[in-house]
């Protein structure tokens, strides 16, 4: 990811980042809708008083990121969030383009059978970019429990995928 | 041996390489998939948001500008129009700024780390206006109090 700090103009990073982010906020968030509402108040947030704090700029993003979807679900009932839950499963499949090799397709299709707190950290570390320590950070539990759940996630991963070709 | 990516092999190899590299395929398989771009709507409500302070801030001067006229113009229209004899008919009467009185405080340091000496000042401002018809006076006193920060240079 090409550092915010440097960045003026807010459409070529945005360009660059936006999609990644934007499955970021997906992991938080109960619908595609609430995601784009989160991504939308997070980045303006960070970008006209974030992006040039001290720190790894990433990690701001998704600090900022985390903190709108949190704001968003606390908004929100219980009602919404249990008849959602299902919903947000179900939508899956629509956070990543459809891909014509079958072996990335497969991948696909097993990414949303892992569990969600192991599939949050998965996609903190490849598409946050985010560090152990700095995944640890954003929700609430220590690198080594990050960690931890990324092996769990690999091997869970692994597994899904050698069933599926004994299919 | 290194995964060598084919169409129909990734599962069985990632079963059988048992060795750092199965997790490091598996990741580089991970970031070729492609996340759905952010819709056009989204970007449009960004654009609103970052590209318009200035046009925003415009609005608002031009907006204040003209609340500021149609004040303006009554308070003339007020001014204009001749007092009734049961309404007060105040005429300044003098409007002055007291002494400066300076305090310096102790040096501080700044989060930066550099040092800077607070500088405390205090002055009175005093207006005094008077009804001469019923010899009411009016005195507005408004003490001014502020803190300033002077760099010190460290050597």
């Amino acid at each position: 990811m090409s550092d915010a700090h440097a960045h003026q103009d807010w459409r070529a990073w945005f360009a660059e980042n936006g999609a990644r982010l934007r499955l970021i906020a997906r992991q938080w968030t109960r619908s595609e809708a609430d995601a784009d509402d989160v991504i939308q108040e997070a980045f303006v947030r960070f970008w006209k008083h974030q992006r040039h704090l001290p720190g790894d700029p990433n990690a701001l993003v998704v600090t900022s990121i985390r903190r709108a979807a949190l704001d968003l679900l606390r908004k929100t009932d219980r009602r919404a969030l249990r008849e959602q839950s299902v919903y947000a499963d179900s939508e899956m499949t629509t956070w990543f383009e459809p891909e014509e090799d079958p072996r990335k397709q497969a991948l696909l299709d097993t990414l949303p059978t892992l569990p969600a707190e192991q599939r949050e950290v998965v996609v903190l570390k490849i598409w946050g970019e985010l560090t152990f320590e700095q995944i640890g950070a954003q929700l609430a539990i220590s690198p080594n429990t990050a960690a931890s759940r990324w092996r769990y996630a690999m091997e869970a991963l692994r597994k899904q995928l050698t069933a599926k070709t004994y299919e | 041996m290194r995964w060598k990516p084919s169409v129909n092999n990734l599962p069985l190899k990632l079963m059988n390489d048992k060795n750092d590299f199965a997790d490091d395929d598996l990741v580089a398989a991970l970031r070729d998939l492609r996340p759905r771009p952010v819709p056009a709507p989204v970007i449009a409500a960004l654009a609103q948001e970052l590209d318009a302070p200035a046009a925003s801030r415009g609005n608002i001067i031009a907006w204040f500008t003209g609340v500021t006229t149609a004040a303006a113009m009554v308070v003339v229209a007020f001014h204009l129009a001749s007092p009734s004899p049961d309404t007060p008919d105040f005429q300044l009467v003098r409007a002055e700024q007291g002494p400066t009185n300076l305090e310096l405080l102790q040096p501080v340091r700044l989060d930066d780390g550099s040092f800077a000496r607070p500088l405390r000042m205090h002055w009175e401002n005093t207006t005094h206006w008077e009804d001469r018809r019923t010899q009411a006076h009016f005195i507005n006193y408004r003490p001014v109090e502020q803190v300033a920060l002077i760099p010190l240079e460290t050597y």
